[in-house]
């Protein structure tokens, strides 16, 4: 009985070997999972937010203003910056993924109609769009095609911004060291 | 079983912990390697929208917000002038606040990864060394320029900025 235990456990031995390893190996690489996640997350939240967070100035000290200063011809603008401003609140501040597997919602539609709505706002109100919020537009055709490319996905539940996608694979492995 | 080949031989203890331990390791490095590529793309999606909700958004949120305002104050300054003593003063200030709002980027006013910080120093990193490379290369990037160093915004310098923004929109809301 001794005997055939013994080489039970050897049959098994490169297997424990292998799974001790992987197990170390999957703790130490959960770290730079998380280390490198955040440090992409912080940068496209910190992206997306001053973009949302400057139409929300704009548009609500310009209403502050016109509510005490305007005139009758400016109900139009007091409209669209209140447009613009529900527009940003329904705009997530979490990435929805992580909560709620079952949001539809339309994070670069939602994002496009917020850009036009501010151009509306600034034609209305006769200044011109800022030099910043017009470059970004570029950038927001580049996100709409990622947003495609990443439909294909959709089993996975959606992902408003899926990590992977942002990830240039030869930036993947770069300090992955072991 | 009792007459095993090896049972003969005097120096076979010594050859099998050898060969014991190349097995090992080259089973428990192959896990290793699967292990660390699996656990990696466990931990990418909770590390992003850790950052993105923690950190990213409202530090942007704050900074885009005052630069909003100031935007929107050089805008009515310039087209809603009622009183022009005072308005082109107010109007070079708010345009001064915008500028520098502008050129704030995200690095100037990140907080630390302490995290990050910890695990490159059990991975012996050099950082001291990484950092003085960065100094260099800022030098010499400094040259080109005004010799100096480039002076990048503080987060307290940001935060004063945005302070300064409320404080003239009050003025121009109310006046």
């Amino acid at each position: 009985m001794d005997e055939s235990f013994d080489l039970e456990s050897l049959v098994h031995v490169e297997q424990t070997f292998y799974d001790s390893g992987y197990q170390d190996g999957y703790d130490h690489g959960r770290i730079h999972g998380l280390i490198e996640g955040r440090a992409l997350g912080r940068e496209k939240g910190y992206e997306m937010w001053e973009e949302l967070g400057f139409y929300e100035g704009f548009a609500s000290t310009w209403k502050s203003f016109l509510l005490q200063h305007g005139t009758g011809d400016d109900e139009r603008s007091i409209n669209n910056s209140n447009r613009l401003l529900e527009l940003i609140a329904q705009f997530p501040r979490i990435n929805p993924s992580s909560t709620d597997k079952s949001s539809d919602l339309d994070i670069s539609q939602l994002l496009s109609r917020i850009r036009s709505r501010y151009k509306v706002l600034c034609s209305s109100l006769g200044v011109r769009p800022t030099l910043r919020a017009s470059l970004s537009d570029q950038a927001a055709d580049n996100e709409e095609m990622a947003d495609s490319d990443g439909g294909r996905g959709k089993e996975s539940g959606p992902r408003v911004w899926p990590v992977l996608s942002q990830l240039d694979p030869s930036v993947t492995n770069q300090d992955l060291s072991y | 079983m009792d007459d095993s080949p090896w049972d003969d031989d005097p120096n076979y203890s010594g050859v099998q912990e050898t060969e014991w331990s190349k097995i090992s390791n080259e089973f428990t490095n192959a896990g290793y390697r699967e292990g660390i590529t699996a656990g990696k793309e466990s931990a990418l999606q909770e590390g992003f929208d850790k950052g993105f909700a923690e950190i990213g958004a409202p530090l942007g949120h704050e900074v885009g917000g005052a630069r909003g305002m100031a935007a929107a104050l050089v805008g009515i300054l310039s087209t809603r002038v009622n009183n022009p003593s005072n308005t082109s003063n107010e109007r070079e200030v708010a345009r001064s606040l915008l500028d520098q709002l502008n050129s704030v980027r995200f690095s100037d006013i990140a907080p630390r990864d302490l995290q990050a910080e910890e695990h490159a120093r059990e991975h012996n990193i050099e950082i001291e060394e990484k950092r003085k490379m960065e100094e260099l290369e800022d030098m010499m990037g400094g040259l080109g320029r005004s010799g100096g160093r480039a002076e990048r915004p503080t987060r307290e310098q940001v935060v004063g900025l945005a302070k300064q923004v409320e404080e003239l929109a009050r003025e121009v809301i109310n006046k």
